[in-house]
């Protein structure tokens, strides 16, 4: 049973929306993130303006890694606001671990079965979506992975690339400076590839553009249920 | 304006929404009745209600249905479920919902009663500090007011998640797969019994 109170603003736009949808993206998430949208498209672009300096010349070296330094001290600034949020409020449990792994397991295979043939036959998502529950068990470990252990280990590596000198005790530690740039650079490909997987997935709502609106409006629009 | 605490019953038999009337008006509640899931979206899109109570099997959309629904729509709304047909799995999925309690009929004056008084109560509790809540201080003394934890045990799980949670993620990722060829086998076994047992 959900705890969390919500706010007076949470109250007012649940209130208002219609019964068809469900208000699960307040505006200081939504803000967060596209924050973090750009900030990552733009990392991407000026790190592959960085590493393959001789191929591409939209920058100039000097500026791409200005650009890139800045953006991402940004994007580490706008992880802390949900650190914050994370660390001393209830109100991001969506990134929680399922902690019985019955429940998440079979959850899972349900969700797994879905993307794999049930989506295929326009069969409706086994996860319904709550103000409170909003990522299925897949996204859900996604995320966690990401926003726990992947996002903050590129951080790390990212600023002491940033100051090599600085920060060369604990490179050393860590097996060298081509150990820490190995690292930031496979991190880099996961990125990519998280990307163009997460605006996939964004696609993949009862239209194709459902979840991108979601993204802008806050508001989810309740899929029509079937009658089985 | 309106100072009576605001009921709606859901029940496709009219009497026992009437019952309710019957024992709470005098109380200092105002009554709503409504004798499908449909109709009872359209009346909570019109009015704030402080409690609800829907029965489970209903013609069209069941009260499952219409708690999920509710709970999605305002989840500090109270539902209480009224089943005469409660079995485990109906309970138990409920429960999932985020439903405040159950009461199985027959319904008694005084089971009405304290039923709805104890499903205020436990909104108010939430409710009350929920209308200033935009300073951590206030969402962690509601949460200890629920019983949870205080704020330092809610910061200190909390960071224990924060840990735990990627490697627990990780854990379940390398076991997937393996989980799951064991749940194919179990659904190939089960169709195939099925099938043979079907001839």
């Amino acid at each position: 049973m959900s705890t969390i109170p919500p706010t007076q603003a949470q109250q007012n736009a649940w209130k208002k929306s219609p019964d068809s949808e469900l208000y699960i993206n307040p505006l200081p998430v939504r803000i967060w993130h596209w924050l973090n949208a750009v900030g990552f498209v733009a990392l991407i672009l000026t790190g592959i303006q960085i590493r393959y300096a001789n191929m591409f010349n939209v920058l100039s070296f000097e500026t791409a890694i200005k650009t890139h330094n800045w953006v991402a001290f940004t994007v580490i600034a706008n992880y802390f606001v949900w650190l914050g949020f994370y660390l001393f409020s209830d109100r991001i449990t969506v990134y929680h671990p399922e902690l019985n792994p019955r429940k998440f397991f079979d959850k899972a295979f349900k969700q797994f079965m879905y993307y794999s043939y049930g989506i295929f036959k326009g069969e409706p998502s086994p996860h319904k979506v709550l103000a409170y529950d909003k990522f299925n068990p897949m996204q859900s470990i996604t995320y966690q992975i990401v926003m726990l252990l992947v996002v903050p280990v590129q951080f790390i590596t990212g600023i002491m690339m940033w100051d090599i000198k600085r920060f060369e005790g604990p490179i050393a530690m860590l097996g060298g400076i081509h150990t820490v740039d190995t690292v930031h650079v496979l991190i880099f490909i996961f990125f990519v590839s998280f990307t163009l997987v997460h605006a996939y997935m964004g696609a993949l709502g009862h239209t194709p553009s459902a979840h991108f609106k979601e993204m802008f409006t806050g508001y989810e629009e309740a899929e029509e249920k079937s009658d089985q | 304006m309106n100072t009576k605490l605001q009921v709606l019953v859901i029940d496709d038999d009219a009497v026992v929404g009437r019952s309710f009337d019957r024992v709470l008006s005098d109380k200092g509640y105002q009554v709503s009745t409504a004798l499908s899931g449909e109709e009872a979206m359209e009346t909570i899109r019109e009015t704030d209600f402080d409690v609800v109570f829907t029965d489970i099997k209903m013609p069209g959309m069941d009260g499952l249905e219409v708690a999920e629904r509710i709970k999605a729509r305002c989840p500090w709304t109270p539902v209480v479920v009224i089943t005469g047909y409660g079995t485990p799995d109906n309970e138990a999925q409920a429960s999932v919902l985020g439903v405040s309690g159950f009461v199985h009929k027959p319904l008694t004056p005084e089971i009405i009663e304290s039923v709805t008084l104890k499903a205020v109560k436990e909104a108010e509790v939430i409710l009350e500090a929920a209308e200033p809540c935009e300073t951590q201080e206030v969402i962690a003394k509601t949460v200890s007011k629920a019983g949870v934890h205080s704020k330092a045990g809610l910061i200190a799980k909390n960071v224990g998640l924060f840990f735990a949670a990627p490697f627990v993620a990780l854990a379940y990722v390398i076991a997937l797969p393996f989980v799951g060829f064991y749940m194919f086998a179990k659904l190939g076994r089960e169709a195939y019994v099925k099938k043979h047992l079907s001839k």
